[in-house]
């Protein structure tokens, strides 16, 4: 064991163009799926939030639902809409980058609006009297609310940005996990300890784990900022 | 000014049932009423933050401004809380150093007491002209000598712009010091309405003059 993390550290300050791409294609992945779905989900969960409209109960009813579907499940959805007889395969998704990013997508995205929602709807009834106590624009007050939440939408972005770098399994089965290609730090970690290699698949754990710890150290202080 | 049907209730439950009030300009109207009376019920009909029964939500004709029971201050410094609500820097500067909060102008307003906060959010309310304020409980947070000041500030508005005040309180001696008439509200309904030494010294109603007994022994 010591040796193997000994090995894995070494292999990590190597330069190996495999892990390189391999993390690469992560952080791409991540990215690209954690701020489109901070981009959807954001204005959902504050319409959620701040709005009053039919049906609002059973849209928040359905997201909650929503924030825990199982990542295999949307991985099978998406490989069914994507895959030689799926209804969008002329796009031609599957085992592609841009295919892990829209099943990352829908999982990452319920849980922005889940995240946002209850963190609004605390804040807006004072913002709401406050504004329209001051007479203020519907424009206006929208900006101050966005204003109030900024550290809560920081906040949410990087859980997200957490979550798509730990998913597994629905890049696993929309992008196949191939070399060079669509091989992700997670999907990687599964093959390599599959095969036996692992130093590599060690290497890799660390570097998600560093990732992660980045990741939530900045949520604390974000926490912070925003408690004081 | 007449604010026509200030009648709410809550699943069958009056809380308000006034139907209409005449206000003048240029004078301060203080509501008194134990709990549940309907005192901020009338306050947020009168500034249109909420809806008498049967209309829809929608702000009055007038340009109205509300200062709500909890002051709520946005995440940026008390002067730019301020800047919120529009005006001038010489505004600004004159209510800050009215209300003593010059040092803390430049101050992150979610770090504020209680009481700097309500003074932050009447400085902010005043920074523009407005025909009607209707302020709920402005100074409940606030020590003896801030409530001074802004019964200082308040009357110095009024006499500037002209508008008229409605102001809620708790208090019967901050009726008496401010206001230029009193209304009485108990249960919903508007008992009495008159001078404070009218009101509070010889009140024509048994149940105003019960209110009022009480509340000065305790």
């Amino acid at each position: 064991m010591e040796t193997a993390l000994h090995k894995a550290i070494e292999l990590i300050f190597s330069g190996s163009a495999l892990l390189e791409d391999i993390v690469w294609v992560t952080v791409r992945m991540s990215l690209a799926s954690s701020l489109t779905a901070l981009l959807i989900g954001v204005p959902f969960g504050v319409l959620f939030g701040s709005g009053s409209f039919p049906g609002k109960r059973i849209l928040v009813v359905l997201n909650r639902t929503l924030m825990g579907l199982p990542p295999v499940v949307c991985g099978l959805l998406c490989y069914l809409m994507f895959c030689g007889v799926g209804p969008l395969r002329h796009l031609e998704l599957l085992y592609t980058v841009t295919g892990m990013v829209i099943a990352q997508v829908i999982l990452i995205t319920p849980i922005v609006i889940g995240m946002m929602e209850p963190f609004v709807s605390g804040i807006y009834p004072d913002i709401r009297e406050t504004s329209r106590g001051l007479g203020l624009s519907p424009v206006k007050t929208l900006g101050l609310l966005i204003n109030e939440s900024r550290y809560q939408i920081i906040s949410t972005y990087l859980m997200a940005l957490s979550r798509a770098l730990a998913e597994v399994g629905a890049v696993s089965m929309v992008g196949g996990a191939i070399a060079y290609k669509t091989n992700v730090m997670t999907t990687a970690i599964m093959n390599f300890t599959n095969m036996g290699n692992f130093t590599t698949a060690l290497a890799l754990g660390i570097i998600l784990l560093a990732g992660s710890l980045v990741i939530n150290v900045a949520v604390s202080l974000m926490q912070g900022r925003a408690d004081a | 000014m007449i604010l026509q049907n200030l009648r709410k209730s809550y699943d069958g439950r009056i809380v308000l049932d006034v139907s209409s009030l005449e206000l003048e300009n240029g004078k301060i109207y203080a509501v008194i009423g134990a709990n549940g009376s309907g005192k901020s019920t009338m306050a947020k009909i009168a500034a249109g933050i909420i809806a008498p029964d049967g209309a829809k939500p929608e702000k009055n004709k007038l340009q109205t401004g509300y200062m709500p029971q909890k002051s709520f201050a946005f995440r940026m410094s008390l002067r730019k809380n301020m800047r919120i609500n529009g005006g001038d820097a010489e505004r600004e500067e004159a209510l800050l150093k009215a209300l003593k909060i010059e040092h803390l102008a430049d101050a992150g307003a979610k770090r504020l007491s209680g009481g700097e906060t309500a003074r932050m959010a009447l400085a902010r309310l005043l920074m523009r002209d407005y025909e009607l304020i209707v302020l709920d409980e402005p100074c409940s947070a606030m020590d003896i000598e801030s409530t001074l000041l802004a019964e200082k500030l308040i009357r110095d508005y009024r006499d500037r712009i002209g508008c008229a005040v409605l102001i809620v309180t708790h208090s019967i001696s901050q009726a008496e010091r401010i206001a230029d008439e009193v209304l009485f509200l108990s249960d919903g309904k508007l008992i009495e309405l008159g001078s404070p030494e009218k009101l509070i010294e010889h009140p024509e109603s048994e149940i105003t003059r019960g209110f009022i007994e009480f509340y000065s022994k305790a």
